[in-house]
């Protein structure tokens, strides 16, 4: 089985993901490119990367994408998401933050990223942004395992990837146990519930990607040399 | 002498349930009286029912029947069990929402998702929505989650229509942490403290094999949560000048 490349938080830097796209050729075995989220961002070149997203070069590794927790702002404001109103954004941001989004997706690309998906399964992986709950969920190794062992069953899968916390980690579920007492009008039962064998990786962000092999369950935590410029440091979009 | 509280869910417009049940209630002395909402659906009087809580001045959570009549039929995204059961609740909804008064429509409106006293916690489904079922056979890791997350000791529910009290005790998980950079995984343990749920059930459509509706008391003092207690009179059955054109969607008519 082939391995599976997990990138988030591109942000609009075509330059970044073709250093990826590089990254991975040299390396043989990767089949899959997953790209969790948060391509777009305020940068000059975002445009081009959302085209290059839709219609991949030769010798591109195809990328399934999802969406962020910012493609999810950006259609909020578009009205895409009913009556929210990317109010995380505006507080994280400000006025000329979200302007500088706006500006920086091209309208023709709305419909796109309105019909990417909030997550998938992959065999008995959960690929997301945030997480089964929310994709502004910012999972980590230090957040709560109970929070954790949730998420992941909330999707009923043994891994749960996550991009939103930028973080990269693996937390395996090792063991541990619950007792549950219920008791209703027919009858009481005690039941102790194992903690299942399950994981929650962090895939990193921008230039820290992962590898993951199916068949191995290996995770290699990976990183290319950014060559980006300030245009993407703005404030509120820092990760 | 102990302070005890009753807590009362899933009225669903069913008048003579609810005056049974506040009367045995009232007759054991209990005048601390929470209700986890859903007023209205299903039942033929639901504006009765509403009156009959504000009247008493019950602190109420908004149910998702609640929400579906002020937000409009499919705000609740609570899934029906079978077809059947599902074209039922259109009808009632439809029922109810041309009848409930429009000042009723805003006391419903005005509801609080939630309730809290001190380290107790009153939601109609979770603490994340009015919608999602605590089953008793849910994840008991996923019921400590929703209960623990929401800050509460205890936490006081209803939608199932099946009245029970969960205790979560002696939960544990071990944990292997890897990170980029440290190729030593560290392990660490965390020890799970001890949260109850309890489900009040239903006054006016119980589903728990059988029509006698059902609440809880609780034990302020002792935080002991007594047995769920089951009303020992079943609701009267409804006047028939009120059958005449109500869809047959509510038990007793």
């Amino acid at each position: 089985m082939e391995r599976w490349a997990l990138v988030s938080g591109l942000r609009g830097d075509l330059d970044l993901y073709e250093q990826i796209q590089s990254d991975l050729q040299k390396r043989r075995g990767t089949a899959h490119l997953f790209i969790l989220g948060d391509m777009i961002g305020p940068h000059p070149k975002c445009d081009a990367l959302l085209k290059r997203l839709c219609q991949p070069k030769r010798g591109d590794l195809h990328p399934h994408c999802i969406y962020g927790w910012l493609e999810e702002q950006l259609l909020s404001l578009y009205g895409y998401r009913g009556e929210a109103k990317a109010d995380e954004l505006q507080l994280q941001s400000d006025d000329s933050g979200v302007q500088q989004l706006r500006q920086a997706v091209d309208t023709e690309h709305l419909n796109w990223l309105a019909s990417l998906q909030f997550g998938l399964i992959e065999l008995d992986c959960g690929l997301i942004h945030g997480s089964s709950a929310d994709v502004g969920d910012e999972l980590q190794e230090t957040t709560s395992p109970l929070i954790l062992l949730d998420r992941l069953t909330r999707l009923d899968v043994n891994r749960l990837f996550t991009a939103r916390s930028g973080r990269q980690f693996r937390l395996q579920l090792t063991g541990g146990q619950i007792r549950s007492r219920v008791k209703d009008h027919a009858s009481e039962q005690l039941h102790e519930q194992p903690v299942p064998k399950r994981s929650v990786i962090g895939v990193g962000s921008g230039a820290n990607y992962t590898l993951y092999d199916p068949a191995s369950d290996h995770i290699e935590f990976l990183s290319v040399a950014s060559r980006s410029g300030p245009s993407n440091r703005i404030k509120g979009f820092q990760r | 002498m102990t302070m005890s509280h009753a807590v009362i869910s899933c009225l669903h417009a069913n008048l003579a349930a609810c005056e049974a049940v506040l009367a045995d209630i009232d007759q054991q002395g209990i005048d601390t009286i929470t209700c986890l909402g859903d007023l209205v659906g299903y039942g033929p009087q639901p504006n009765e029912v509403i009156e009959l809580v504000r009247e008493r001045s019950i602190p109420t959570c908004q149910g998702c029947w609640d929400e579906d009549i002020i937000d409009g039929l499919n705000a609740c995204e609570c899934s029906y069990p079978s077809q059947l059961a599902e074209r039922r609740g259109h009808r009632a909804h439809h029922w109810a929402a041309e009848r409930i008064t429009e000042d009723n429509k805003v006391f419903l409106a005005s509801l609080p998702m939630t309730l809290r006293r001190d380290r107790l916690l009153f939601v109609h489904g979770s603490p994340n929505s009015q919608h999602e079922y605590l089953l008793p056979d849910m994840s008991a890791f996923a019921a400590l989650e929703r209960v623990e997350t929401a800050g509460a000791e205890t936490l006081f529910c209803g939608h199932t229509h099946q009245p029970y009290v969960r205790e979560l005790s002696e939960g544990s998980i071990r944990v292997s942490v890897q990170t980029n950079g440290n190729h030593n995984d560290s392990e660490q343990a965390m020890t799970l403290p001890m949260r109850r749920i309890i489900n009040a059930g239903s006054v006016g459509e119980p589903r728990h094999g059988s029509t006698k509706a059902t609440y809880v008391v609780h034990d302020d003092d002792s935080g002991a949560v007594s047995v769920v207690k089951w009303s020992t009179t079943s609701p009267k059955p409804v006047k028939p000048s009120l059958r005449r054109d109500y869809p047959r969607c509510s038990p007793g008519v």
